[in-house]
This record gives C-alpha cells, sequence and structure tokens, in this order.
C-alpha cells in the first residue's frame, strides 16, 4: 500500500517528508492545524519552533472559546469520576457534543454513592437542561426526559443570565421555565454539576454559567463538569500549554512562543492569504485543497490516514489513527485526564508524532528536536 | 571519559571534604583521584567553589494544577526573547522546557513535584518528562481519596492499607507520599469551609489527625525513605501556628515532614491579629528530632498559587490578584489556582520575615529544606537573592529598612544574626535533600556518587554568584558554563516500585468499575507512554 505522494506521484516516505521539509523551510508564513494525540502534538510544535509555524486544532474557534474561559476567567471544575458519585443534580447546559452522550446516559442510569443525598421517592438524579425551545439533551435512560429550562428562543447566554437572576431573586424580562422545579432540586441537592462544552455554547454564556455557579458555592456547595467538544483538541491544547506556556493559538513567527487567539486563528489566517503553507494533521477525512488563486497561493501538507494522495496537496503522508493503528496517549473526557490507549487493529501505518520527526529531521538545524 | 575539576575550594560536608583539592570525574561517576591517571578534560576550577548539584525537594514544577495555572495566566508570562539554538523550547515562557534549563543554570540537577494527583499521574509524568537537563520526581497524594477514607473508617487492616499505599507509589511511580490537608478536600465537597486537624470528615466519621497517623504508619512501615510529606490544615490562617504546633506533637517519635512551614507561622498578635510565630515554632522543631520541615519562603513581587488545598484555595479566591482563578473538585484533592502578588504592606512584609525567621532559627541545617513552594511563595528563580538574604546580614538589614516597621515590630528577625556558610548551604540543598530523599547516589561528592556537581566562581555578590553557576554537570555531561546551558539532555523520573499485592489489585479493579464504571486499565499506563528512552529511575525502598 503507498503510503506517500508528491502531488498525485507516488513515494517513498523518507522522499515525502524530506520534500515537506524542503516546502517549510522555504515557506514564509506556515501554518499547522492538528487534530492528533499528545505526542502527534508534541511533535508538531517542536516542528513548529523550528520553521516559524503558527498552529491551532483543525476545529480552533471551539477550543479557543473553551481556552478563552480559563485563561479570561477561571472556572470551578469537578472531575467526571466525581461526578458520577456525587453529582444529585445534573444540569445539561446547551447541546453536548455526540461523544460525551454516552456518560449522561450513564449518569442518568446510576445514582450517587457518596455523600448519601436524599434522591426522594424516585432514586435517581434529577436532570434539567439549560437550552431553548429546540435544545435536545443526549438521550437518557429508561426513556427519561431532562426538565427543559429555557426563555423560549432566547439565546443560552440569555437563558443563563435569567436562571442566575431569578436564582438571585431578580426581576427577569421573561421567566426560566420549570424554574420552580429547579430551585426546589438545588435548595435539596448536595452537589449539583453543569455539564458544559464550547460546541455550542458562546463565550459569554460560558462566564455566565460560572458566575451562577459561582453564585450557588457561596452557601451551598456546585461545580461545572467541563467535557470538551474535541478530546484531541483539549489534548493539544493541554500538551501546548506545558510546553510553551501558552495553549493552541501560538505562534512562533518570532523565533519565541506568542499567543494570540486571533492572530493566530489558523483557519483566519488561511481565509485571510497571510499563510503560504498549511500542514495540516489529522487521521480524519481531510477536505481537498481548494483551488489556489491569486490571493491565495497556500500549498498544502496533509499527513492523514488516506489511501490516496488529497487532492491538489503538495505532500500527502499516510498516517494511522491514535488508539486503532498505534497505541497512543489521548485526553479521555471520561477520566478527564489524560489516558494510554492500545491499538485497537494495530498496523504498519506510522503515527503522526513518527512522520513529524522524519519531516523535522530534514530541517536544518543544530539541535535536535526536544520531542 | 575521564575528567579532572581542578584547584577548587569543595564543599562536601558528607565526605568531610572542605578545602581547596581536585575532583575526578569518569563518565557518569565521581572517582577517586587515579594513580598516575591523565585526565582527558580538565576544568580550572581556581577561585571556585565546588559542591554536589542541589536538590529541590518542594516546587510544583508539572501536573494538571501547575498546567491550569499556565492556562490562566498567559500574559504572566510572556517570552521576551528569541531562543539559543540549541536550546529548543527553552525559553519558550514558563515552559517545561525552561523550567530545566533555569535550574541548571542554578546548579539544581534533581527537583520533587511534591504533589502528584494519582489519577494525573500520566499527565504528571509526561510533563516531568519534557523538562529537560535534571532529574524529577514526585510525590502522590493520598488523604482525601474515598478508598483510603472508607478503608480507615472501616477499621482495615494496616497490613491492607500498605498493600493500597504500596500499589498507589508502584503504578503512579512516586518517590513518596504526601497528604495535603487531610480530610478537608473530601470536607468541602459536603459544603465543610474550615477543616482542622481533630475535624471530622462527613459520611466517613474519620479525623484528619487519624489520616495523617495512618498514612505516616503504612510509608514508614513499607521503607518508603522519604516520611510522609504534609500539608498542614489551616494553612495562612492567623493561629495556623497553633495548627503546625499540634502537627509536630503529633509525630509522636516517626518521621515526618512538614511542608512549606512558613504559611503556618502565623500568630495572632497586635492590632490586626497577624504576627510572627516563627520563633515558637522554631524551638519546636528544634526540639523534635523526628520532625523536617521545608520553609515555603515568601518573595516580593506577582507569583500564583497552586495547591491541591482546595478548600484553602476556595477562601482566597477573593484576594485573587488579577482576578480570576480555578477551583476544581477532584477525585480524591482537585485543586485550586489563585495568583496572587506579595507586596511590601504589613502582611507580605510579615510572610516574607517569618520565613526567613525559621531558617535562621533552626538550628539543624539537616532538618530545615530550602524551598520557595515553588511558585507559592515565590518562584523559584528568586533562589539567588534568598541565599544572599540567609548567608548575608547586611543584606537582610538593608531589606528591612524599606519594610513596614509595624511588621517588623511583631518579629525576631532583625535581632538574628545568623548567616549560613556555604557548608551549611551545602547541607540544607545537598546532602540532606539526597538523605531525606533515600537518594545516596547524590547530594555529595565521594567516589560512586553520580556526577552531579556545582561550580560557583566566586564573587562579591552571592546572588550573582550561586544564580549563575560557572560549571554544572550532570551525570557527568557538562551542561551549563558561564551560566549558560552548553548541552541538552534528558533526566530521569526518580521512582519506588514497591511490589503491588495481587489481591489488593483485584480489589481496586472492582472498585473502579463499580464506582467509576471503568476498568483500572483507564488510570495505568506502561512506561513506553513517556516516549522518552528510560524515562524512570528506580530508588531502593528501606529495608
Amino acid at each position: 500500500m503507498a503510503v506517500a505522494w508528491i502531488g498525485n506521484r507516488e513515494t517513498l516516505v523518507e522522499r515525502a517528508a524530506a520534500h515537506a521539509a524542503a516546502l517549510l523551510g522555504s515557506s514564509r508564513c506556515p501554518v499547522f492545524s492538528l487534530d492528533t494525540d499528545i505526542h502527534g502534538t508534541r511533535a508538531a510544535i517542536a516542528l513548529a519552533e523550528r520553521v516559524g509555524a503558527a498552529y491551532d486544532h483543525v476545529d480552533g474557534a471551539v477550543v479557543s472559546r473553551e481556552t478563552a474561559l480559563f485563561t479570561d476567567k477561571g472556572a470551578m471544575t469537578v472531575a467526571p469520576g466525581e461526578t458520577r458519585r456525587r453529582a444529585d443534580v445534573v444540569v445539561i447546559v446547551g447541546e453536548l457534543p455526540q461523544i460525551h452522550h454516552e456518560f449522561v446516559g450513564e449518569l442518568s442510569a446510576t445514582v450517587p454513592d457518596l455523600s448519601a443525598p436524599d434522591l426522594s421517592a424516585k432514586n435517581q438524579r434529577e436532570i434539567f437542561l439549560v437550552g431553548s425551545n429546540g435544545t435536545s439533551a443526549p438521550p437518557l435512560s429508561n426513556g427519561r426526559t431532562a426538565t427543559l429550562l429555557s426563555c423560549g428562543e432566547a439565546s443560552l447566554g440569555a437563558t443563563l443570565a435569567a436562571l442566575r437572576a431569578q436564582w438571585k431573586g431578580r426581576q427577569t424580562s421573561q421567566p426560566v421555565s420549570n424554574f420552580d422545579d429547579f430551585t426546589k432540586a438545588l435548595e435539596a441537592a448536595h452537589f449539583p454539576v453543569f455539564l458544559f462544552s464550547g460546541d455550542a455554547t458562546e463565550g459569554l454564556a460560558l462566564e455566565m454559567l460560572q458566575g451562577l455557579i459561582t453564585d450557588l458555592n457561596r452557601k451551598s456547595r456546585a461545580s461545572g463538569l467541563h467535557l470538551p467538544a474535541s478530546e484531541n483538541g483539549w489534548g493539544s491544547a493541554l500538551a501546548s500549554t506545558w510546553m510553551t506556556g501558552f495553549p493552541l493559538r501560538t505562534g512562533f513567527a518570532r523565533g519565541f512562543p506568542e499567543f494570540d487567539p486571533w492572530r493566530y486563528d489558523v483557519a483566519r489566517m488561511i481565509a485571510a492569504g497571510e499563510a503560504d503553507l498549511h500542514l495540516r494533521i489529522s487521521s480524519s477525512i481531510v477536505q481537498p485543497q481548494k483551488k489556489q488563486t491569486r490571493k491565495n497561493r497556500m500549498a498544502l501538507i496533509a499527513l492523514a490516514k488516506t489511501q490516496e494522495p488529497i487532492a491538489g496537496a503538495a505532500v500527502t503522508i499516510a498516517i494511522g489513527e491514535a488508539g486503532v493503528d498505534h497505541e497512543a496517549v489521548v485526553y479521555s473526557g471520561r477520566t478527564g485526564s489524560l489516558r494510554s490507549i492500545d491499538a485497537r487493529a494495530a498496523s504498519e501505518l506510522p503515527s503522526a508524532a513518527t512522520v513529524i520527526r522524519l519531516v523535522a529531521s530534514h530541517v536544518s538545524a543544530e539541535a535536535a528536536l526536544p520531542c | 571519559m575521564l575528567t579532572k575539576i581542578a584547584g577548587g575550594d569543595i564543599i562536601d560536608p558528607v565526605n568531610g571534604r572542605l578545602g581547596k583539592g581536585d575532583l575526578w570525574i569518569r563518565d557518569d561517576k565521581i572517582v577517586a583521584a587515579p594513580a598516575g591517571g591523565a585526565a582527558e578534560r580538565t576544568i580550572d576550577a581556581a577561585g571556585c567553589i565546588v559542591m554536589a548539584g542541589a536538590i529541590d525537594i518542594h516546587s510544583h514544577i508539572g501536573g494538571g494544577n501547575v498546567n491550569t495555572a499556565r492556562l490562566l495566566l498567559p500574559e504572566q508570562h510572556a517570552a521576551h526573547q528569541a531562543r539559543p539554538a540549541t536550546t529548543p523550547l527553552s525559553n519558550a515562557g514558563w515552559s517545561t522546557f525552561q523550567t530545566g534549563c533555569l535550574y541548571a543554570k542554578m546548579g539544581f540537577t534533581t527537583v520533587v513535584e511534591p504533589a502528584m494527583s494519582p489519577g494525573a499521574a500520566l499527565h504528571t509524568h509526561l510533563e516531568l518528562a519534557d523538562i529537560p537537563i535534571i532529574d524529577k520526581a514526585t510525590l502522590a497524594i493520598l488523604g482525601n481519596d474515598d478508598f483510603l477514607l472508607s478503608m480507615i473508617r472501616d477499621d482495615a487492616s494496616s497490613q491492607m492499607i500498605e498493600d493500597y499505599v504500596a500499589w498507589t507509589v508502584a503504578s503512579t511511580r512516586a518517590l513518596g507520599v504526601k497528604v495535603i490537608n487531610a480530610g478537608a478536600a473530601a470536607a468541602f465537597k459536603e459544603n465543610v469551609r474550615t477543616f482542622s486537624l481533630d475535624d471530622v470528615v462527613p459520611s466517613y466519621g474519620v479525623s484528619s489527625r487519624k489520616i495523617v497517623k495512618t498514612l505516616q504508619a503504612a510509608v514508614d512501615s513499607l521503607g518508603v525513605p522519604h516520611p510522609l510529606h504534609v500539608h498542614c490544615n489551616n494553612l495562612g490562617s492567623p493561629g495556623s501556628a497553633d495548627t503546625a504546633a499540634a502537627t509536630i506533637a503529633a509525630a509522636e517519635g516517626l518521621p515526618l515532614h512538614l511542608a512549606h512551614l512558613q504559611f503556618y507561622g502565623y500568630g495572632t498578635e497586635g492590632k490586626r491579629r497577624f504576627s510572627s510565630a516563627a520563633a515558637r515554632l522554631a524551638e519546636l522543631v528544634n526540639a523534635t528530632p523526628e520532625v523536617t520541615i521545608d520553609i515555603g519562603q515568601v518573595m516580593f513581587g506577582q507569583t500564583v498559587t497552586v495547591s491541591s488545598d482546595v478548600m484553602r484555595q476556595f477562601s482566597a479566591r477573593g484576594s485573587a490578584q488579577p482576578k480570576k482563578s480555578v477551583i476544581h473538585d477532584g477525585d480524591g484533592n482537585g485543586g485550586g489556582v489563585v495568583p496572587y502578588s506579595y507586596g511590601k504592606d504589613f502582611y507580605g512584609t510579615m510572610q516574607w520575615a517569618i520565613g526567613l525567621e525559621l531558617f535562621l532559627l533552626i538550628d539543624d541545617p539537616w532538618r530545615v529544606f530550602f524551598t520557595t513552594d515553588h511558585p507559592n511563595g515565590a518562584p523559584f528563580t528568586a533562589y539567588p537573592a534568598l541565599f544572599e538574604l540567609l548567608m548575608s546580614r547586611e543584606a537582610r538589614t538593608e531589606m528591612i529598612a524599606g519594610l513596614p516597621k509595624s511588621a517588623m515590630a511583631l518579629s525576631t528577625l532583625a535581632a538574628v544574626d545568623r548567616e549560613y556558610t556555604f557548608e551549611e548551604i551545602a547541607i540544607m540543598t545537598r546532602a540532606a535533600p539526597a538523605k531525606l530523599l533515600g537518594l545516596s547516589d547524590r547530594g555529595h561528592l565521594g567516589a560512586g556518587a553520580i556526577a552531579d556537581i556545582a561550580v560557583y566562581r566566586r564573587n562579591w555578590s552571592i546572588a550573582k554568584m550561586l544564580g549563575q553557576a560557572a560549571y554544572v554537570f550532570k551525570d557527568g555531561d557538562l551542561v551549563v558554563q558561564d551560566g549558560e546551558i552548553t548541552h541538552y539532555r534528558w533526566g530521569k523520573a526518580l521512582r519506588l516500585n514497591p511490589s503491588p499485592d495481587k489481591a489488593m489489585v483485584r480489589r481496586l479493579e472492582d472498585y473502579h468499575q463499580q464506582r467509576y464504571g471503568l476498568s483500572l486499565d483507564w488510570f495505568n499506563f506502561p512506561d513506553s507512554a513517556i516516549a522518552r528512552e528510560q524515562p524512570f529511575g528506580e530508588v531502593a525502598c528501606r529495608t
């Protein structure tokens, strides 16, 4: 099976890596977009430093929203395991990504085993959903439905603001539906937990949610469970933070890392024609390169799980999928930390980290890469 | 390679070597002077002092809470200079890479991250593995975890508790065990807001004292070289000296290490009801030989407090500067990140003075350890200035002159004449930490020790002298010359490896399945997950 191409021409991986390195070496504004495991991220950041690239997640806007909650505001959070063991009231904030639906279902099918809460005659956790009328909750066990807390068609942020205001006894222009049930549940609760993600929740809504959690903690306990929209994205953000001091949307254009969530928004840099080379690292499907225009003459180097060259890419190198083709370390929303996973169907496809290091070995430098 | 460090003033209290002489290295070890041997490399150490590489026993350099602090504060560590080509990522702000380089430049060759949440062991070790040059180690946190509290509540046998502690240490690749505000994080989840040594954790009926004593006994019985590392209750509160005194008394003849004692050195005298109780605590430490302490010195300026004492960090949120914080309820302790700036006001001065009093009033340098509890009291980059304050009464006097008299009036610091000698510095930062951690292969310059060596050129400025080593060797590699990194290498994480009891592993597997709905495999990891050659170095337990 061919695993590397220069343009549409099959070639050796070594030769494709050398060609990719030459493109990176001659690029004036290279950008990387990542959807990879921890070691793929580490290798990519080390390469980014060497070639002066900026890097971001492939779905950078969502990860950036979650990152901004921490860089700009801070948060009160709780571990997933503690949520399972302690949360007697679960509040789903907006629509959650599919990858976390199973855990929400598990929460609805189990009861806390810590702090012996009074679960009333139902013997189950109370589950609420904050959102507009059309917001849907993940499937719950036994056909249960979450109690909707909404202000009609108001945005999630506006609904959370109304919820917070009503909780503090203030007037709102539109009352939150089922607020009395919510109040009753919170007053009886030992440890309510709000499940949130940056997927469908804008930044101000995330801040408003944290304000509500802070208010609740003045007299009792509550916290938020961060369920990242992209587990790879959050893992990359963590690795970037320890390696450079900064999360994703960091660039090495001036030889040292600079974090700027607007300037190093890789999607924006590509759309604006600032980038002249795009290294995309993702074992998932890669979109064909858009036709080059006078404004956008950007070349694409694609590291993807593919059996054929990516249309329009200057270089394509096939990589394996973390946890499928090779063992890996990934972020797990289920444990709230990094996890080592075995290969489910080990193959000879190289990991992203292996290929990136191969590319880096062809970039001239005085020192070996640190990872 | 045979290397001779020639003509330096050697300071090696362990082997009684004090004075001018040569030191020989063959490859990665210190060796006796070879008969007629010709060095392949000679380092001229004339005008320099030569000590073993320094060891920091308590510095938060990696792991979940530290990384959260980085994430919370991108504005605090903007990189300011282009990278040297030979040290990839080492000028990358407040990063793992910079951490290793900065420590090495000061002559430190081993650093202990003292607070690893067992559930985040893989994350912690990945960060430690990205800290270049130096060796690292970490302590596993226990004492707020449901499994242990339930065992204590249910009167489990001491053997079962030891099996659990051994499994935790082995599976997390730790060098020891730490307990942080024992029971308080569990109590905080049940809305308890203050927690003292004899308070009881709701739902468990177990006191903080009982948790500490249980872990102290287990650590001792297992032969873990480092005594139980205790972060006491009531950190930072006026009157916390009473808690520290009670904890010192609770040692009861078994080894116990109290972390960052400065943060408990607070009395309640004066109109602000905040005063120095350092003299009282120093006297207690002097009289209690089984107790060791580190200081957690405060230095003035901006920093960020990072702690798994989630109850204390929650209560400190109001003083956050800048005004943002993270509070996390973890499976055991969790943690909190609260940025803070120590000003030269009454309170900041009081804290600064209390730390120095403890350093200077505790007599035995083998039992007091040099830390700022990085970054809680100050970043470790403040070490050179702190050395100067300890070694120069004049430097202290100059500093005191610019500080509030109202604070100094409640401290004995101005009346203390003691100045640390280089020999005492070598004990406090080399020999004693190695002994405390069970690292017989370092902390001294005897034949057979690993060649971790720091050479400092004498200078009128102690801070300049100890802040930029003339030469540093790590495992025989010359890694620093004239205060700059010359060789990039990767150290190891030092760990214990007690054999876990099979019945305990089965029990834990059942526990995780039942309570978390997950197999134990979700929390275990192979060494290969670290993706470095030989990421770990094994240290033996006491027999």
